[in-house]
């Protein structure tokens, strides 16, 4: 019996090896928090049976099938186990997420790390993924007896994104309505003063933020330092500090129409009313060598109504008035501005790669001084359309190309002769954060 | 890529161990500080400024910052980290002399993103994922304020500049980048009469190299930004102006460090408002109080 402490001792220093090991993976967390060694051989430990040794515990461990074809995808809203299966070359560590279908017995295990190009487990644990819902002990040996395979896949993706082969998980749905961003385009503009479209560029940036009430029959849209610089042939900057909105999908209709003809029909109308609210909007436009006029709204709140809108409220037509107050800041005046416009953002699809706006604004000044070379109580027409499309993703932000069309008449600038300006553009837009959208669609599994 | 790997090593070789202690014990066992964040802090700092005009002289100046470091995960795309620096209330002033100046800028931001693999998506049917070897940052800057009293009237007031940012280094701590960029600015003008407005409509570049060691003992800034302005109804302007800092710990009263600084700047068609070609450096000590 003295000699057991030495033996142990003996053995202990037998075991160690001076031939450096290449270091598998880290585990992944999870596992020894949870109290489970990665290498833990079914019943290990456990009491009930004894332990193996390292290389028959890893043999009686299920194995997971080579891979034929293309594989397939862990569902994101099934439950997923993490435990050990038999170790390989490519994942030395055994550690796998698995996600059986006892209908028809089929166990799909993915590896819990990032795999290298070579197809060998690295050391970059899978991010996105949901997590274990157990990380036992099973003896998945059982579910092998027990007639289950296990076949290699794709870990899951929430929705919104998509995972390789190599377990790298990607974003493929874009929130344009939560983003901040900036673009370029060029610009070029045509009018009464240069009848040929002139050379313009524009510049854009902003941060946009959409957030849905606690009833989600509100969805409330906060704009900042949405801003557009035009240089070139009519230089004109746009920009407004602030800018809050916000849509209403009424519970009940306002009223409906009951029709007779042939059979009975419900006709409901809903009155989905919301508010527009704005504040330090800065126009300011220069054009031919007229000095820069530059008119701030102080303040704007309009009265908002709903043509159209999605279920979700992101995409919406609506028509929207109200009154504003205007400092004009060269002459030192302020005027009250009545506005009315017709004002539409459409998303195509459920990615949030295909976008459309219009918007139609007609404005007239009130209780405006007379100002020499302009007509009193001015107005401006402004009509806007345009297209973007996100083309690629750079570290998962976006990159759109964008396409707009504009078109505006207006007598307010003193000196210059009233009439129609005619613009197109074409340019990028890089957006931050855009996160997927929130109806976006998960991986299709194969 | 042979460029960036070869930065990214050499910036690691120069970091130093990340592994080293960041409190040692005396004799006694008395306990002491020798890592430090130049990033966070209250920052107090004097100097001698010397300038390129005409009959300068030596001036002592000021400054003054809030500085404020953080490192997070992504909560919109989980699995990768943000490195953010915040400058508030940043101020540089000479009070006296024949130099009196004062610059301030009420608030400015450095946001990178770091990616394990950095990648450009191309959505197709399978998205097809091509190796993009940059992380992305965004810097912005609201309200900078420059009043030379020594040029006579007026002031140069940059209401705000962004810039979106590549950065090759793509190091792993918030402790190097070496970013590059288009950038945007405002810029108001006043020569004491009039107030002209100037745009740089992604028209500028920008550079910012940062490097620390580990320990904080060492710490090195040069930001550079290049590139046409435009007035409004005149031709545009090519303007650059560039700073370059460098910092050394010298010693730490009660584990606050005193860092002696130096710091060199050029503006090409950029100082005053007279646009004037122009270098300045001084040499000073600047505490962060506060810090960590």
């Amino acid at each position: 019996m003295a000699t057991a402490p030495l033996l142990l001792v003996v053995s202990a220093l037998l075991n160690q090896s001076d031939v450096p090991v290449e270091e598998p993976p880290p585990p992944t967390p999870g596992f020894e928090a949870r109290g489970m060694p990665p290498s833990t051989a079914p019943g290990e430990g456990s009491g009930e049976a004894p332990a193996l040794p390292p290389a028959e515990a890893n043999l009686a461990r299920p194995q997971v099938e080579p891979a034929k074809g293309a594989l397939p995808q862990m569902h994101y809203d099934q439950v997923v186990h993490c435990g050990v299966l038999r170790s390989s070359p490519q994942v030395p560590s055994g550690q796998y997420r698995i996600q059986c279908n006892d209908k028809i017995k089929v166990c799909l295990a993915t590896p819990t790390h990032v795999l290298f190009d070579d197809g060998t487990e690295g050391p970059e644990p899978l991010t996105r993924v949901v997590e274990c819902a157990t990380y036992s002990r099973e003896d998945w040996a059982v579910k092998a007896r027990e007639g289950y395979r296990f076949l290699p896949a794709i870990a899951d993706a929430p929705p919104g994104w998509v995972r390789d082969e190599r377990g790298r998980v990607m974003q493929v749905s874009f929130d344009l309505n939560r983003r901040v961003y900036l673009g370029a385009a060029y610009a070029p503009t045509a009018s009464r003063l240069n009848p040929a479209f002139g050379g313009r560029t524009r510049a854009d940036f902003g941060v946009a933020i959409e957030f849905p009430g606690e009833e989600g029959n509100v969805l409330n849209r906060i704009h900042l330092l949405e801003s557009e610089i035009f240089l070139g042939a009519s230089t004109e900057i746009d920009t407004t500090l602030i800018r809050y909105d916000w849509s209403v999908s009424r519970q009940a209709p306002l009223f409906w129409i009951t029709t007779f003809f042939g059979s009975a029909v419900r006709h409901d109308f809903s009155f989905d009313a919301g508010g527009w609210f704005e504040a330090l909007h800065l126009e300011s436009v220069k054009r031919g060598d007229q000095e820069a006029n530059n008119f701030l709204t102080l303040g704007s709140a309009q009265l908002t109504l709903d043509l159209w809108h999605s279920r979700d409220l992101v995409s919406y037509l609506r028509v929207r008035a109200g009154p504003a107050a205007e400092v004009d800041t060269a002459r030192g005046f302020t005027s009250l501005k009545g506005q009315a416009a017709l004002d539409g953002n459409l998303t195509f699809d459920a990615d949030g790669f295909h976008h459309a706006h219009l918007l139609v604004t007609a404005e007239q000044l009130y209780f405006d001084p007379v100002v020499e070379g302009r007509a009193v109580n001015p107005s401006r027409l402004k009509i806007r359309a345009g297209y973007e499309v996100v083309f690629i993703a750079i570290n998962d932000y976006p990159l759109s190309l964008v396409l707009d069309a504009r078109a505006t008449w207006r007598d307010d600038l003193p000196g210059v002769l009233p009439g129609w300006e005619y613009g197109g553009e074409a340019g990028l837009r890089f957006s931050f954060w855009a996160p997927a959208r929130r109806g976006a669609s998960p991986q299709k599994a194969n | 890529m042979g460029l960036a790997s070869g930065l990214s090593l050499a910036v690691v070789v120069l970091a130093g161990s990340p592994t080293a202690p960041c409190t040692l014990e005396d004799d006694r066992g008395q306990p002491f500080r020798v890592c430090f964040d130049p990033g966070t802090g209250l920052e107090l700092g004097v100097a001698v400024d010397g300038r390129q005009a005409p009959g300068a002289a030596l001036t002592p100046g000021v400054s003054a910052a809030i500085l404020y470091r953080t490192e997070r995960e992504s909560r919109s795309k989980e699995g990768s980290l943000w490195f953010n620096e915040h400058r508030l209330l940043a101020t540089r002033v000479q009070p006296g002399g024949d130099q009196r100046w004062l610059r301030g800028t009420v608030y400015q931001g450095l946001f990178r993103r770091h990616l394990t693999e950095g990648f450009v998506l191309v959505p197709t049917a399978k998205p097809l994922r091509l190796p993009f070897p940059f992380d992305l940052a965004i810097t912005a800057s609201v309200g900078t304020y420059e009043r030379r009293v020594f040029d006579g009237p007026g002031f140069v007031f940059e209401s705000g500049k962004a810039a979106v940012l590549l950065d090759p280094l793509r190091s792993q701590t918030g402790k190097a980048h070496l970013l590059f960029g288009p950038a945007l600015s405002h810029t108001l003008r006043s020569d004491g009469r009039e107030v002209t407005q100037e745009i740089s409509p992604m028209t500028s570049g920008l550079v910012d190299f940062g490097f620390e060691t580990e320990d904080g003992w060492w710490n090195l800034r040069l930001v550079g930004v290049a590139g046409m302005v435009f007035t409004p109804g005149q031709a545009g302007v090519f303007r650059a102006r560039g700073e370059a800092v460098a910092e050394r710990v010298l010693f730490a009263v009660n584990d606050a460090p005193l860092w002696e600084s130096a710091r060199f700047t050029y503006a090409l068609h950029d100082a005053g408002v007279a646009r004037k070609d122009e270098w300045a450096a001084s040499l000073g000590l600047t505490v962060r109080l506060f810090g960590r």
